[in-house]
Parts: C-alpha cells; structure tokens; sequence
C-alpha cells in the first residue's frame, strides 16, 4: 500500500513531465478537463486543473470533475510514474475510470506520448 | 463530486438500438421469414427479442459488478481466464467486423448499383468505406441529440411503413399460432437474433453514466423497441411482397419500399439504408479501431496498432487497417455473392458470446460472491443458466445448417487460438525486453511499501 505523500509525488513528477513537454503542451491547449485522482485503499484524492495545456496539481478535492481515475494506492503511482501501462490494470479491473470515452483515450494517449510503450 | 458530462437514458436507448438498427437487419428478418410458414416470423422474432432480454439481463448483472468499457474482455477474463478471454474477444471482433461490414456494404452497394446503374458496385464500396475512414481519423463524432434524433426517426419510419403496408393490405393474421417444423422455427429464432446483434455495444458507456442501472434500463428499452418494429416491418414485407421475391434480393427493404410506396418508395428506402450503414460503419470502426488500440497497449496485438495521429489523437494505424479489411471484405463478398453465409456466421457469433455471458454470470456469482452487484438478476441461476443453454443450441442450429460459416468460423478459430498461443507470448516478450530495467519511482517508496 502506497502513501498519500507517495501518490502526491507520482502526480507531481507526471504534472512536470507534463509541463516540460512544449507537444504535449501545444496538442492540449484545447482540452480544458478537469481529471479527479481517487485512491481507493486509503484516503486520498486529487485534483488535477489542465487548461489552456497547463496542468496544475491540486490536494483534495477542489472541482468537479470530467475525469475520475480510481485505483489503489499502489497501482495510481505506478501509473503517474509511468512503471505501469494504465491500459493493464484497466483492463484487469483494478483501474476505473469515470468519463467519455474519448476524454480517457485521451488520458492514455497522453501517458503513452510520455512515458513510451 | 459530481461528472460534468453525463449521458441520458434518451441517448442510451438511441445507442442501443443505433448500433443494432442496420440494412443487414432486414436481410437476416427475411432469412428468418423464408424458414417459418406463412405471416408467422413475428414469432421467431419476438422469442429472439425476449431471449436477447435474457442476455440484456446477464450483460447488465456483469455490466454492474465490473463496470469497464473494457467489457466481455474483462468479464470473460475475470470468469475464466486471460487466454479464454482473448480467443473470444478478438474471435468476436473479427467476425462481426467481417460480417457485418461484408453484408452491409454488399447491400449497399447493389441497392445503389441499381439506382445508378453506370457506376459499378465496387465504387460504392470505396467512397462509403473512405468517408468513414476519413470522419474517424479526424475524429469527427456526430453530436449526440442529432444522432438521437437520426435514429428515432429512423424507427418511427420503419414502423410507420411497416404499419401503413398491413393497413393497405388490409392485414389479418392466418393461422398465427403455426409456424411449421421445430427446425425451421430454430433457424429462425437463431437468424432472429441477428436482428438485435449489437444491443450490448452499449455497455462501455457505463463509465458516462451516474447510475449503472440506466444501462441496463437503455438496453432493455431499445430491445423491446426493436422487437416491436423489426415484426411488424417483417409481417409488412412478407404480406406484401412474396417471400421468394424479398430472399431473392440483397435488399429486400427496397423491393418491399417500392411496391407500397410506388416510385416515392425508392428513394426513400436508399436514404434509410444510406443512413443506416454509414451509421453501422462508423460505429463498428469506432469501436474495434478502439479495441485493437487497447489491445496494442496491453501487449496482445503489435505495438503498430497503438500509434495515434498527434494531430486528432485518433488511432490512425488501427482505422487505416479496419480500412482494409473491410475492403477486402466487402471485395469478396462481392465476388462471390455469398452474403447470407455472414449473416449466419455473425448470428453464430453472436450466440457464442451471449453463451458466455450467461456462463460468466454463473462464475462470477461463485469467484466473487461479496462483490457489489447493482444489477441482480432474480431467480438464481435460472436466467443465466437458460440463456447459456439456449444461445448455445442456437449456435449450433445455425452452424450445422450452414456448412459454409461452420467452416468459416472453424478456421477463424483455429487462426486467433495459434496467435493467442504464439505471437501473443512472443509480443508480451519483447514488450518486457523492452522496458527500462529501473523503475521510475523512487527506491524510497519501495522500501515503504515494503515495510507496510
């Protein structure tokens, strides 16, 4: 079971892998969404605010969401550290996301233009 | 906390029944019709409607306890194991793919090779096939309420013409209650639930919605709908035009259009079946241009599949492949003028998964007791239990009457069991060779985890 302050530090290093990415950046200025990041092991929750391609990193819950990403502790910052394919553990139904379906493809688009295959 | 964006049961009913309305649809109520005596193939439809509740029902209770749009993969994966999951999975891709695009552009083409003469069959084909394909790799969606509005008014069409056809010929049930030999009335009931393929297409949509519930509502909705129009359109057709007319043509919609209809008729009916393949072709390339995305991802197809087109974010490899397929498809359905050998082969398809539906439910109920169900079906192992035994007897019907698609599905079968076997191993392999040999995150957390 990972910590709160752990999956605080995958989304943080994700929300700077992000930032730096001027593509990443540029192809997302039009996706304005708000992502909610819900452990389901432990209390935690954050919100990501990603708007005019800018990601910030919120504690808590602050917005509602367009986007709601569920998972264990363990499995969440193995996912924003990019040591796991989110596709994986979504496919096993450890993973849930909450939303359309093009806005979660896009989700895992942006992981794989990140972290590779 | 609260989506910002949720679908309403408005458009789930019209997704359902969407993705299920298509121009094979009258082919495969047709085929029904030719295996029962007389008027009676509102009976065959109406049990595969009632029997396609029965897999609402399993698809519902599964849809509630594993909400994913990764749907049968994960069920089938959960209820019996991984390789099971993906024979059946990609098994079922490929033939309903290949079926239902094989009929709908066969049909589609004869029907506007007919009202253009000059221009050959094929083209058609082409421009139809290229238009989709270019809408999803620029990943144009149509907007929901018109694509609502587009699908009731195709419904209320449909009925209106079926009920304006019996009203003209003064319509009166003979003999209702007879519709001949046990065999024939299988095979129709089997053909019966080509009509309502896709109705559970509608499940990935679980993860727009508030209420699991609404889904399972939308499918039920859609498919009591859908066995209303599809027997009244069947009755209509068979007490207007021969049945050995409408079997005879790949497009029976037309001929029946134009005999109550005069000249009007015609065109009108293109326009249906324009608008209803298109929307099958884009729903069916949306669909397994997605999943072999997925599956790219999860190391079961080649890493090609995954590439995306940075400028639309759509899957461009994957579509531009469905491409081809379909090409070639509907290029040797053309040629060899076999379509209804697809139909049965996607009804015996479509069996086999329902089959397994039923089973997961059973499996599932034993592997996860505990687990929240926010769909129950009643009666213990009942529903689920007829529906797996009914579905398989029913793919075995249409399989022992039509040698062609028992062979066709045989290989089919054989060909995804030897990639599953071997290429998946060898792709999961060179996936792992791949990776970096230290993990991203940091030791430290490592050693908490460890320590917890």
């Amino acid at each position: 079971m990972a910590t709160h302050s752990e999956i605080n530090e995958s989304l943080q290093a994700f929300t700077e892998n992000f930032n730096k990415n001027d593509r990443l950046k540029l192809m997302n200025k039009d996706w304005n969404r708000v992502v909610v990041v819900k452990a389901t092991d432990i209390e935690s929750v954050h919100t990501w605010i990603l708007k005019n391609g800018v990601l910030k990193l919120n504690d808590g819950l602050t917005d509602d969401p367009d986007l709601t990403v569920i998972s264990d502790s363990e499995t969440l910052t193995d996912v924003f550290y990019g040591d796991l394919t989110p596709i994986e553990p979504y496919n096993n139904g450890t993973l849930r996301i909450i939303g359309t379906e093009d806005d979660i493809t896009r989700l895992d688009f942006i992981c794989l233009m990140m972290w590779g295959e | 906390m609260q989506l910002k964006r949720v679908l309403t049961l408005r458009t789930i009913v019209a997704t359902s029944a969407g993705l299920t309305l298509a121009s094979s649809s009258f082919v495969a109520a047709v085929m029904a019709a030719n295996y029962v005596l007389g008027d009676s193939a509102w009976i065959a439809i109406l049990i595969g409607g009632a029997l396609c509740f029965m897999a609402a029902a399993c698809f519902s209770e599964l849809n509630g306890l594993l909400p994913t749009a990764a749907g049968i993969r994960l069920y089938f994966s959960r209820a019996f194991n991984d390789q099971v999951s993906l024979v059946v999975s990609l098994l079922y891709m490929l033939v309903v793919v290949i079926g239902v695009v094989g009929v709908e552009s066969y049909i589609l083409s004869k029907v506007l090779n007919e009202a253009f003469p000059a221009i050959p069959p094929y083209f058609w084909i082409v421009v139809m096939l290229l238009l989709v394909t270019a809408l999803n790799l620029r990943g144009v969606k149509i907007a929901g309420v018109f694509q609502d509005v587009a699908t009731y008014s195709l419904i209320a069409v449909i009925l209106f013409l079926g009920l304006y056809a019996l009203y003209n010929v003064d319509f009166k049930l003979n003999a209702p209650m007879s519709p001949g030999s046990a065999e024939g009335m299988i095979n129709a009931v089997a053909l019966g639930v080509f009509l309502f393929v896709g109705f559970e297409w509608v499940t990935p949509l679980v993860e727009e919605v508030t209420q699991v519930k609404q889904i399972s509502r939308g499918m039920m909705i859609a498919l009591g709908i859908l066995s209303v129009v599809y027997a009244v359109f069947t009755v209509a057709m068979t007490a207007t035009v021969p049945k050995e007319i409408l079997i005879a043509s790949p497009a029976p919609q037309l001929v029946f259009a134009r005999t109550v209809l005069g000249d009007f008729g015609t065109p009108l009916m293109i326009v249906i079946i324009l608008a209803t393949s298109l929307k099958t072709f884009n729903a069916g390339i949306i669909s397994v241009s997605r999943f072999m995305y997925a599956s790219a991802r999860e190391h079961v197809l080649p890493a090609v599949f995954s590439k995306i087109s940075m400028r639309y974010f759509t899957p461009w490899v994957s579509i531009i492949t469905l491409f081809f397929i379909g090409l070639l498809a509907s290029g040797l359905t053309l040629l060899t003028d076999r379509y209804q050998v697809l139909v049965g082969l996607a009804a015996a398809m479509e069996s086999i998964v329902y089959t397994m539906a039923g089973l997961s439910v059973i499996s599932l109920r034993r592997r996860m007791p505990q687990q929240e169900r926010p769909y129950l079906i009643k009666g213990g192992y009942l529903i689920p239990g007829v529906t797996a035994l009914v579905f398989a007897l029913l793919a075995v019907a249409v399989l022992a009457s039509d040698p062609s698609a028992l062979l066709y599905m045989s290989v089919a079968f054989v060909v995804v069991l030897i990639y599953v076997k071997t290429a998946v191993p060898r792709i999961k392999k060179k996936y792992e060779a791949g990776k970096p040999a230290a993990r991203r995150r940091p030791v430290r957390s490592q050693e908490n985890t460890e320590g917890k």
